[in-house]
């Protein structure tokens, strides 16, 4: 039983193996085109994909799910096309809900696997937790080490004054 | 101090270890670049203080250039006709780093890697906001207050010219100092001063510029600048005086196009157009090239000044423009526009005039002759309505296809838009720009519709954006002041008082910030604005005059 409703299995990188539509699978275009190099093959192996946990795992297959009827990604879309806004519609923003560890571990996983309306998601998530915070806010957020001495850091704020609104 | 951290961000952070990693730094490039470009450029200078690794990503060109292109070409973008897509979507002219549609930017992309696309960026939001520094540069200590002196400007250089100090270039970019000079000398007749002065880059190797000077003996000389070497060297100088002065002058290689005033004998003015020999077809400087070829010459009833004369090439002709000024009977003063097309042989193919007037207003001036019998004279569709026609003489007008400014008195600009086309040259009615307070004493429109205006007096000096939305404002309504022009506002200078818009103040500040002929004769009234030179990417350069005879010019840097 071949198509779209043909369940295959990932094998995750903690060797959990985890059944799926082909149709939400085929969200990400590496596993689409190791589909379509594998053949049927696929049917019988698992495929092993090596870089994502089975919790990561399995929430990128959740919002796949989600998104399974999302008409594909153009082909010429490439990675500067897309909208300049940091809109989430609502599902997203629900799904991306999670702590930061597991924000970037999507963003990590959506990236390896090629899932770019993913990607851009919890991209504009992360982009959203930067907007508008001054820099030691988002130094707190992110837990990033301010390696500029007070001047230097001065400096750069006088050189960029322009910009502030 | 993990602990300390932790329990500041508490509500985003479960608590599942004691120290949590810096997540966001330790993605790729490539990926935080993709974060970052979801940033609005406030947020992306203020990442740039983050860290040494933020300051550079955030500072990425390629980031900046996004951003650049979302701002500001593709709002133009959709504005033309032609580009605006099909779908309502107008997806398709969201940044793409193959398809953007760049429009007159282009130059810019094509530079590549080199462009630095934040400083570009904020070059444009200087010029959107009028933020800018002012210096002052004195090209002139001493100099006739009779005769002109003329300025010209050309990528961050400028050249002056008078009869006193002779010719002279000045480099406006980093450290302004004067490039080269050299004295009059070749005029043989001492009372013969310029009158005009035209630069010329096309075609010319990289760090040349062609200088040429119009007399009031009606001769012209031609120099070379050579910017690399700081030196002018006189290519050409035209030995037979032609009696009447040289009103204006346009120089493209090889053509040269004077616009000659009239003398008592002759009632109209004379546009002459010269060719100078090329050996197959380019421009070598080292030789000095024989006198030039007379190849047309047309009278013409156009008054002057103001007048712009203007020269295009194409690969198939050469288009010589002559925008003026014409008085009307009952509605003031309006503008025409003369074109002559050329074959690239300098063959008169077409003459057209064209007038902002309807066809119920009658010039004073009879309508404009000229000897060439092949000229094909049309006039414009006029429309049947009243053209808003400004009721003073303008006190300067500055065309560059397809927009044609002019400055008046009564606090205004006129804008109109020409039309050229194969079949048909018409000029659209005027609209009428509001934003200035004094008398406009100059104007000066580039490429893509930027223009920028000066009073007479004192600092006010606006920058417009003209293109788009003109077509359909006929009312003028939408035009009304602040809308279409922003007041550049220089950065005080520190430590000097400033009390609010008071315009001595503004005066005596910039003073104070510039580089020569200091604070001593402030006291002796306003700066007089002598005429705005003009404007690059960059910069605008206002000439000044702090007393007779001393000229500087004033250099808005909007970088």
């Amino acid at each position: 039983m071949s198509g779209p409703n043909q369940v295959i299995r990932l094998m995750s990188s903690d060797s959990v193996e985890i059944p799926v539509e082909r149709v939400v699978a085929e969200r990400s275009i590496l596993i689409k085109n190791m589909l379509e190099d594998i053949g049927d093959s696929a049917l019988t192996d698992p495929i092993p994909i090596p870089n994502v946990n089975e919790a990561v795992l399995r929430k990128v297959l959740d919002w796949c799910t989600h998104h399974k009827g999302d008409p594909p990604a153009s082909v010429d879309d490439d990675s500067d096309s897309r909208k300049k806004t940091t809109d989430i519609e609502e599902w997203d923003q629900k799904f991306m809900q999670v702590d930061q560890e597991m924000l970037f571990e999507i963003i990590l996983a959506a990236n390896y696997l090629d899932i770019k309306a993913l990607l851009d998601v919890g991209c504009k998530t992360v982009a959203n937790m930067i907007k508008g915070k001054s820099p030691e806010e988002i130094r707190r957020t992110f837990n990033i080490q301010n390696d500029f001495t007070p001047e230097e850091e001065d400096q750069i704020r006088r050189e960029n004054e322009w910009a502030e609104e | 101090m993990p602990k300390h951290l932790r329990e500041e961000d508490g509500e985003e952070y479960p608590s599942k270890r004691v120290t949590y990693p810096d997540r966001l730094s330790s993605l790729s490039d490539e990926l935080l670049l993709r974060i970052l470009s979801y940033l609005p450029t406030s947020s992306l200078t203020r990442c740039q203080r983050l860290s040494r690794r933020f300051y550079i990503m955030a500072g990425d060109s390629q980031v900046w250039k996004s951003a650049y292109y979302n701002r500001f070409v593709r709002p133009r973008a959709a504005r033309i006709p032609g580009i605006r897509e099909r779908d309502s979507s107008s997806d398709s002219l969201l940044f793409s780093s193959k398809a953007s549609k760049w429009l007159e930017d282009e130059a810019l992309v094509k530079q590549g890697q080199e462009t630095n696309w934040k400083r570009q960026y904020k070059l444009r939001h200087n010029w959107s906001t009028g933020s800018c520094n002012v210096s002052e540069l004195q090209v002139a200590q001493r100099t006739s207050t009779r005769h002109p002196f003329l300025v010209q400007l050309h990528e961050g250089v400028a050249v002056t010219v008078d009869n006193f100090c002779g010719l002279q270039a000045w480099n406006l970019r980093g450290k302004q100092t004067r490039i080269a000079s050299t004295l009059l000398q070749d005029s043989p007749q001492c009372n013969a001063f310029p009158t005009a002065l035209a630069i010329d880059a096309q075609g010319s190797s990289e760090k040349a510029l062609a200088v040429i000077i119009g007399f009031t003996d009606g001769r012209y000389s031609v120099y070379e600048l050579q910017v690399d070497a700081r030196v002018f060297t006189l290519v050409y100088v035209d030995v037979e005086p032609a009696s009447t002065s040289i009103e204006a002058i346009a120089y493209s290689h090889p053509l040269l196009v004077t616009l000659r005033r009239r003398d008592a004998h002759c009632v109209t003015n004379r546009l002459s157009i010269y060719s100078f020999s090329t050996s197959a077809g380019k421009r070598s400087f080292g030789d000095v090239p024989g006198p030039p070829k007379l190849i047309a010459s047309l009278k013409s009833d156009i008054l002057g000044p103001p007048i712009s004369l203007s020269l295009r090439t194409s690969t198939h002709s050469i288009l010589v423009s002559i925008a003026y000024a014409q008085p009307t009977i009952l509605a003031g003063w309006s503008v025409g526009l003369q074109e002559l097309r050329l074959t690239l042989e300098g063959v008169i193919t077409n003459s057209r005039l064209a007038s902002a007037m309807g066809l119920d207003f009658s010039s004073l001036s009879p309508a404009p002759q000229q000897s060439s019998s092949r000229s094909n004279r049309k006039l414009p569709p006029g429309s049947s309505t009243h053209a808003p026609t400004s009721l003073s003489m303008p006190t300067s007008l500055s065309y560059t296809h397809p927009y044609l400014l002019t400055s008046h008195p009564d606090n205004t600009l006129m804008f109109y838009l020409v039309t050229s086309t194969s079949e048909n040259l018409s000029i659209s009615r005027g609209t009428r720009l509001w934003g200035h307070t004094s008398s406009v004493s100059g104007v000066h429109v580039g490429g893509r519709g930027k223009a920028v205006s000066v009073s007479s007096y004192g600092e006010d000096l606006r920058v417009w954006e003209l293109e788009g939305g003109v077509s359909s404002s006929n009312s003028g309504r939408r035009l009304a002041a602040g809308e279409k022009s922003v007041q550049v506002r220089p950065e005080k200078k520190a430590g000097i008082e400033s009390s609010g818009p008071d315009f001595l103040s503004k005066t005596i500040s910039i003073r104070g910030g510039g580089l020569t002929c200091a604070l001593e004769s402030w006291s002796g009234g306003a700066t007089l604005t002598k005429g705005l030179v003009g404007f690059d990417d960059e910069k605008v350069v206002v000439l000044r005059e702090r007393e007779p005879g001393c000229r500087a010019l004033a250099v808005y840097d909007f970088t």
